[in-house]
């Protein structure tokens, strides 16, 4: 498990960044924090010629709020947005999320952009970026992109960013005072990769009717799930156990889970229902009527 | 974990919760491990090993691999074969069985995945897996044989081309009349049960460093083993080099599990690529390799029936362990699932018994020790069917154990089966958890969360664990190429110091701090002046198997017990000559010799060595020999069986299939305790393992036999999140058979938690009747067994 021979250039900013990618090509690859790509490096299933480390860019840490977005820098660790004040305010699926994400020594390390932009659709913050309807900001030779999270995504560990662009940073929306979250996650142990999690929003309007709600699933196809069709089935009913189970019955046509070690597809599909069904119903609970 | 506060100055520290004189060490990371450990001059290796299960090798071509630079050597099977014998195994239980040998490397065929074909050589790890990657090996497939299915089918493929099939063998052991038992009985209950592959995952894998001097023909090793007196003479076996010209010394180990018991190819490949370097060869098993490399168990399929009368009397047991053994045998053999049958019977009378082990190759890897050995398969058979028994029938789940437990009066109780335990009062230890569950107030959690519609279970495991392993004459018997005794050294020095040499391993136990103790005491010295020696086969004994069994703790104990006992006398009698008393009238304590009521009219011990060693005129008594040093070899007349009563509570949920651990109880009978911390620790360490064991560790192997859990990501071990509260109560009966009374407990959770895990879960589901009877019990597992009951609840009303 020792890594072959591999070469390693820091950046100090975005543009020196994005230059090392265009100037090594598809053999570089970008070092944030490490805590996937590391591993690969060391069972010899990543051959990187090049890493590109985008840790000593200073002003790609940070947390703030802008026209209605809680935006997050790339090089963000995830246990400082787990713990940020701002964040719970702004989009308190996130803190909920992060505490599903490995462990804290992890979290301590992992990075917010290092996470979406490995793309694993097991892991949690690809599903929350995309369920909320976020946007993911990259930067290569061409300028800056803004791209929608369910265009970002396009397969297994695979994104639309090109090779010589580098993310620097995810665009969540805010979420309405009162809204309620909750994540259900079903995994072997704490921590580990999710066999199915399900992510839920919901706002509830005077009338004590739905009039906003964000579903997620992770772990259930080759990219994160929003699940339009369920949060259709929602919206602008009273979040009653029927119109639950009804808008849950949906998310299995919507999703190509596949198998593993851990659990079939069939089990998948079906815990897929049940967790976001548990999922919506907390989240409902939670949520408070605002007037 | 109930842990009471550390006593530091005892008047007596046989069972005393002294703290482990090993840990600060170990604790500031100061701990030497082999991979700490360099030589002068060292090199390092790393082993290429096979991507398919099962293929013919048809050419390897090293060329590009030896030009690459920093490389020393590049070894292949036939050049190894040249110089080493075949690996050996120790244990072949099995009139007639055939024996799968193999070689450190495969020489022109290969049967599991990970199995070693090539090494090499270089200036450090790095280069010599770059180099690994230039090695080209052709191979031509062969048909796989993936599980015991694939194996036992009429047309199956065959492993060896000279053997009819893939069966080793078989073997049954019968006490009375088990058919009319059957025939006769009101009652039949049977299960099928199966344990996935799983091994010990030692925090620390193997290692080793091997220096092969060819001007003396010496074998010097750092080894990273529970075994180092079996790992020498089966180095001489292997090689022809004389055992006195082997020396192997084992540092800190990072946990062993049994699976450092077991000797490897890797020990054998670094000697030759050391002999053919001249350089002294570190090999280190990495995580990757330990996955494949490190020997696996667990791998079993135990098809079993109880026969009982209406009033839940067993009157009889038979049935087939087959043992999913791998491509060749590990060191081991087929041990575990032997052992398997021999405990099957559990703390039961069971009068008539028909009970056979067949261990059948499949192209896995091999199969070897484990914590708990056969064990904890034989448990989940005795006690699934218990509790199936006692749901056919109606009764209590606890009555019906008490009903067939061995009497207190009958023992020693021969088992019907090789083994004769020794002692035990079973009901007590029954009564034991039984009390602490309902002090614990488990029964009315259990009301208020399924008045919640919680699925909230408490299971129940009884659990035998044969100790003490064993008398050699009877080992010798039952298959073993090695032996049981345990012989110890213990020495006063000339300052009046006492140092102990032992031949056993402290991987994680304490057995330096429970040593000290026992000598501390016998003695009459404090245990800061006691030194613990260890891992070195120039300066400690010989030990008969190794640090396995159970063995540390009575057989160490009882040597050291019995060397101290008589240098203590030699102790008085030189003191006796000093004080101008008589021995019969003197007294130790604290390091002081003094006359019985008479405490200002003393000597120290430090006195005594002086007169044995240093100034003898007119001090050491004529007829003494000069030195202080006592040597005792200790062959077990019996085994000493421990047992336990476990507990557990689980939250199921219904939905996912996930299974929550709440709380656990053990009561637990090891005869005298010697440190209640240490095997407090013990006891959790094994409940640990077994309940990842229940629920979470798999070696899964797919149709192709390729290993799909070969890293941490997959193969999960339990962590501190997973594993529930525990609550440890002691009963003291001391075993007879060993001095000190003291009988083993290092396996003791591995044993009982497996069963415990289905029990709980059977009972949280007990309104579906649900039977656990595949190990793990993972989400989709279970989730399956409750749609399956529901399914049957439905179409039965």
């Amino acid at each position: 498990m020792k890594p072959p021979a591999v070469g390693y250039a820091r950046a100090g900013d975005v543009q020196e960044a994005v230059g090392l990618l265009a100037e090594h090509g598809t053999d570089s690859k970008v070092l944030a924090g490490g805590q996937s790509l590391v591993p690969l490096l060391s069972f010899r299933l990543a051959r990187p010629s090049v890493l590109v480390d985008v840790n000593p860019i200073g002003d790609l840490a940070y947390i703030r709020e802008d026209d209605g977005a809680l935006v997050i820098g790339a090089t963000t660790r995830q246990r400082d947005v787990e713990l940020s004040p701002v964040v719970a305010e702004a989009v308190p699926m996130l803190p909920e999320a992060l505490r599903h994400v490995g462990h804290v020594t992890n979290r301590n390390r992992g990075t917010v952009g290092g996470s979406v932009a490995h793309a694993d659709s097991a892991a949690e913050l690809p599903t929350v970026v995309t369920c909320l309807g976020g946007e993911i900001v990259v930067e290569g030779p061409r300028g800056r992109r803004t791209i929608a999270a369910e265009d970002y995504f396009t397969g297994t560990f695979t994104t639309a960013t090109e090779y010589d662009e580098l993310l620097t940073a995810v665009r969540f929306p805010r979420l309405p005072a009162g809204t309620g979250v909750a994540v259900e996650e079903l995994a072997r142990r704490h921590g580990d990769f999710a066999i199915v999690a399900a992510f839920a929003a919901v706002h509830l309007g005077p009338d004590g009717t739905v009039d906003l709600v964000r579903l997620g699933l992770s772990g259930v196809d080759s990219v994160p799930r929003r699940l339009h069709e369920a949060e259709a089935a929602l919206l602008g009913t009273r979040p009653t156990a029927e119109a639950i189970t009804a808008a849950a019955a949906t998310a299995p046509n919507t999703i190509r889970p596949s198998s593993d070690v851990h659990a079939p597809a069939g089990y998948r599909r079906e815990m897929a229902e049940l967790l976001i069904r548990r999922a919506i119903t907390t989240a409902s609970e939670r949520s408070e009527v605002t007037t | 974990m109930t842990i009471a506060e550390p006593v530091q100055n005892p008047s007596r520290y046989t069972g005393s919760p002294i703290r482990r004189t090993e840990d600060p060490r170990l604790l500031a990371g100061r701990g030497q491990y082999v991979d700490d450990v360099t030589v002068p001059k060292m090199i390092e290796a790393a082993v290429l090993r096979s991507p398919l299960a099962h293929a013919r090798i048809t050419g390897i071509d090293v060329s590009r691999a030896r030009e690459l630079p920093g490389v020393f050597d590049v070894l292949v099977g036939e050049e190894l074969a040249a110089v080493a014998g075949p690996q050996p195994v120790i244990w072949t239980p099995i009139t007639d069985q055939r024996i799968a040998r193999t070689r450190a490397l495969a020489v022109d065929r290969v049967r599991w995945v990970g199995q070693a074909v090539a090494a090499v050589a270089a200036v450090d790890r790095y280069v010599a897996e770059d180099a690994l990657e230039l090695i080209e090996v052709d191979y031509e497939p062969l048909p796989v044989v993936a599980d015991l299915d694939a194996a036992l089918a009429p047309d199956a493929p065959t492993l060896y081309d000279d053997w009819p099939d893939n069966v080793t063998g078989s073997q049954t052991y019968r006490a009375g009349e088990p058919e009319e038992a059957f025939d006769s009985a009101d009652v039949v209950v049977s299960g099928s049960f199966t344990h996935g592959r799983a091994f010990g995952c030692p925090l620390e894998p193997r290692g080793c460093i091997v220096n092969w001097d060819a001007f003396e023909n010496t074998l010097d090793l750092w080894l990273s083993t529970q075994s180092p007196n079996l790992a020498r003479d089966l180095l001489s076996e292997v090689f022809g080099v004389p055992v006195h010209k082997i020396r192997v010394r084992t540092p800190n180990l990072g946990g062993g599990f049994g699976n450092k018991f077991d000797f490897y190819g890797e020990e054998v490949i670094a000697a030759v690529l050391s002999h053919r370097t001249g350089r002294p060869v570190k090999l280190i098993e990495d995580r990757s390799d330990s996955f494949v490399a490190t020997s696996h168990s667990r791998d079993q399929r135990l098809d079993f029936e109880m026969a009982l009368r209406r009033d839940g009397t067993i009157v009889g047991l038979r049935g087939v362990s087959y043992g999913v053994l791998g491509g060749a045998f590990g060191t081991v053999g087929s041990g575990p699932p032997w052992a398997s049958v021999l405990t099957s019977m559990g703390p039961y009378k069971i009068p008539n018994l028909d009970l056979t082990v067949t261990p059948v190759l499949t192209n896995r890897a091999p199969y070897g020790s484990y914590r708990g050995w056969g064990a904890p398969k034989g448990n989940i058979v005795h006690e699934r069917l218990i509790e199936f028994a006692a749901r056919e029938l109606g009764m209590d789940r606890t009555e019906i154990r008490r009903k067939n437990f061995v009497p207190p009066e009958e023992f020693p109780y021969f088992s019907g089966a090789a083994f004769t335990y020794d002692s035990g009062r079973y009901a007590d230890c029954l009564d034991l958890a039984l009390a602490k569950v309902q002090e614990l107030g488990w029964p009315q959690q259990q009301e208020r969360a399924r008045a919640e519609g919680r699925s909230v279970g408490i299971g129940y495991s009884f659990h035998i664990e044969p100790s003490a392993y064993g008398p050699s004459r009877i080992m010798n018997l039952v298959g073993l190429a090695h032996s049981g005794f345990d012989e110890a050294v213990v020495r006063m020095d000339s300052v009046g110091k006492i140092t102990i040499y032992s031949g056993q391993i402290n991987m994680g136990q304490g057995t330096h701090t429970i040593y000290a103790q026992l000598a501390a005491d016998t003695l009459g010295v404090p245990m800061d002046d006691i030194v613990v020696v260890t891992g070195d086969t120039d300066s400690c004994p010989y030990t008969g198997y190794g640090t396995g069994g159970s063995r540390a703790a009575p057989l160490g104990g009882a040597a050291i017990l019995r060397a101290s006992g008589r240098l203590r006398a030699k102790i008085l009698r030189v003191a006796a000559e000093l004080l101008e008393a008589s021995a019969d009238d003197l007294e130790i304590e604290n390091g002081k010799i003094s006359v019985k009521g008479a405490p200002g009219h003393s000597v120290s011990t430090r006195d005594v060595g002086d007169a044995a060693y240093r100034r003898l005129l007119d001090r050491l008594p004529e007829n003494e020999m000069p030195t202080l040093e006592e040597v005792d070899v200790f062959d077990p007349p019996n085994m000493a069986t421990s047992y336990g009563c476990t507990a557990l509570l689980v939250e199921v949920d219904r939905g996912t299939g996930r299974v929550t651990l709440l709380d656990c109880v053990q009561a637990h009978d090891c005869g005298t305790v010697i440190n209640p911390m240490l095997v407090d620790g013990q006891l959790a360490g094994g409940l640990a393992q077994a309940l990842g064991g229940a629920l979470l560790e798999e070696l899964v192997y797919d149709e192709e036999a390729q290993l799909r859990t070969a890293s941490f990501m997959d193969y999960l071990l339990p962590t501190a999140l997973d594993i529930p509260p525990f609550h440890f109560v002691h009963q003291e009966t001391p075993a007879p058979d060993i001095p000190g009374g003291i009988k083993g407990v290092g396996e003791a959770g591995t044993i009982a938690g497996v069963s415990l895990v289905a029990s709980a879960i059977d009972d949280a589901l007990s309104d579906l009747g649900v039977a656990v009877t595949r190990f793990p019990v993972t989400p989709p597992r279970l989730v399956e067994l409750i749609r399956d009951a529901e399914q049957r609840k439905e179409g039965a009303q």
